[in-house]
């Protein structure tokens, strides 16, 4: 029993050092100056502040699109769910390079609503809108799935409670279902945008790289790379330490939703409710 | 791009590996079809061959790149073997009245360039700036590519209006683009160079580099539009 447990913490303690240590060397190759003189530069202020407002945009789109459309998939069962479901993961599993060309296709000029979208007089192609949009398409799948989930988790006793009750199904939706699905839709959400934060191969195939446009952190690192290489190390570094903190605030995010409104809790007080 | 990040996962057995400049992608694979070629932007092949990718020879577009590797004694006494010459690209698939180099400059035109320090985008740089065009072509910059082979692509997709590529590139993508040739008088000096990485199989390399400076070497730049140098 004892190796057993032996065994667990040195394949734990081998995976924490294989995902750590380039991680820790990245840190150690940035000279301190160099990282805390591109926290001021112009590159990391623009690329940080269009990748901020890319992601935060694209976020509120998936959460307002997806949100219904999880809520349904969670609820409802039709021919062809799994189908469309597997449709809305598919993004995560195409190679990101894959995802700007299929997009070029779609919403280019030369693609197949280019023409239409020309007519309107949209271009979208070298636009934030284009780095929205790739961001959107890569990220989406990671709180959709995560909000699927949520949602079926919600227990049936309390909705159908809730349905003899008298509420209708709006009323449900937003006073049942949202509120106990509410954690897994922060962290699928957080999850969503720390792959936002570094997408790459959408965006510089859909979006192009310009600074103060479309130059993302990570399009501003490889580009960095061609100049000076401690630069790119420095810009690396700085965008680690931002999605340490993204992932850590997706952990706390439960936490703190159940030390908000402990009412709406899954556990333990919707359990004595249900029962 | 993508084969520079698969740089490091290893190749087919003991073949030769050649870390070249992507314009180099059309002639390189005639001269010799056996070894593993990577091809990407001369910086970034630059700093993976600092960092001990398993590369065996080194072909840049640029000097600069090559003269960081040879300072850091990566790599053996580079030589000279071709130059190459600037064009712009239009799309096939559209028409924006772009005719000569000077309209880059026009606004409202969608030019796409390579990146500051990417040679391609360096060599672009110089001869607009030798056209008094730079200023004027630089506002109309939608799109600074990590390397030619991006420029390239927006162009032959159509999204971008203009490009400006090396003459061998516009050759590869003819089905899909147009070229309008950049005045001799802009045109920048183009020189490629090659050398034996240190660490890599320095013997093949060797004979990798005397083969591209040969007769075999100066027929198959010729063919993909380069002009050899010396020999």
């Amino acid at each position: 029993m004892r190796a057993f447990t032996a065994g667990l913490w040195a394949s734990l303690a081998l995976a924490v050092a294989f995902l750590a240590v380039p991680l820790a060397a990245l840190f150690l190759r940035v000279p301190p100056g160099e990282l805390v003189s591109q926290l001021g530069s112009e590159t990391a202020r623009e690329a940080l502040w269009v990748t901020v407002k890319a992601n935060a945009v694209a976020q509120v789109i998936v959460l307002v699109v997806g949100t219904p459309a999880a809520y349904l998939l969670a609820t409802r069962r039709f021919r062809g769910r799994d189908l469309v479901i597997s449709v809305l993961e598919l993004p995560l599993v195409l190679p990101p390079a894959v995802a700007g060309v299929a997009l070029l296709a779609a919403f280019g000029r030369s693609g197949l609503l280019g023409g239409e979208l020309e007519a309107l007089g949209i271009t979208i192609p070298f636009t934030e809108a284009a780095v929205v949009i790739a961001v959107c398409f890569v990220s989406s799948p990671f709180f959709v799935r995560a909000a699927i989930t949520g949602f079926e988790g919600v227990e049936q006793q309390l909705v159908d409670a809730a349905r003899t009750l008298g509420a209708r199904a709006p009323r449900v939706f937003w006073r049942i279902s949202l509120p106990l699905a509410a954690g897994s839709l922060g962290a699928g959400a957080t999850l969503g945008f720390a792959r936002g934060l570094g997408e790459f191969g959408a965006t510089i195939m859909f979006a192009g790289s310009l600074p103060g446009v479309t130059q993302t952190m990570p399009l501003a690192i490889y580009d960095a790379l061609d100049r000076d290489f401690d630069v790119a190390l420095a810009l690396g570094a700085l965008l680690v330490l931002v999605s340490i903190a993204i992932l850590l605030v997706t952990k706390a995010l439960p936490r703190w939703a159940r030390a908000l409104s402990p009412s709406t809790s899954p556990s333990p007080s919707a359990r004595s409710l249900s029962s | 791009m993508l084969t520079a990040l698969l740089a490091g996962c290893g190749g087919s057995g003991d073949a030769l590996r050649v870390f070249a400049a992507s314009s180099l992608r059309g002639a390189l694979p005639a001269l010799d079809p056996g070894a593993d070629y990577v091809f990407a932007g001369s910086e970034t092949l630059a700093t993976q061959i600092r960092e001990g990718a398993g590369a065996d020879v080194f072909v840049s577009a640029s000097p600069r790149a090559m003269t960081g590797l040879v300072e850091s004694g990566d790599v053996e006494q580079p030589t000279t073997f071709a130059s190459n010459r600037l064009v712009v690209v239009v799309p096939r698939s559209r028409d924006d009245g772009i005719r000569s180099f000077t309209d880059l400059a026009r606004p409202g035109v969608r030019l796409v360039l390579a990146g500051e320090g990417v040679p391609a985008g360096d060599y672009a740089r110089d001869a607009l700036r030798a056209a008094g065009l730079l200023d004027g072509a630089l506002a109309n910059v939608v799109s600074l590519e990590d390397a030619v082979s991006g420029v390239v692509a927006k162009v032959a997709l159509g999204e971008a209006d203009a490009g400006v590529v090396y003459a061998t590139d516009a050759r590869i993508a003819r089905d899909d683009v147009r070229v309008i040739p950049v005045p001799a008088q802009d045109q920048p000096r183009i020189a490629y160079l090659v050398a034996p990485v240190v660490r890599g199989d320095v013997a093949a390399a060797r004979a990798f580099v005397a083969r591209l400076t040969g007769s075999a070497g100066r027929r198959v730049l010729e063919e993909a539009g380069f002009t050899p140098v010396g020999g």
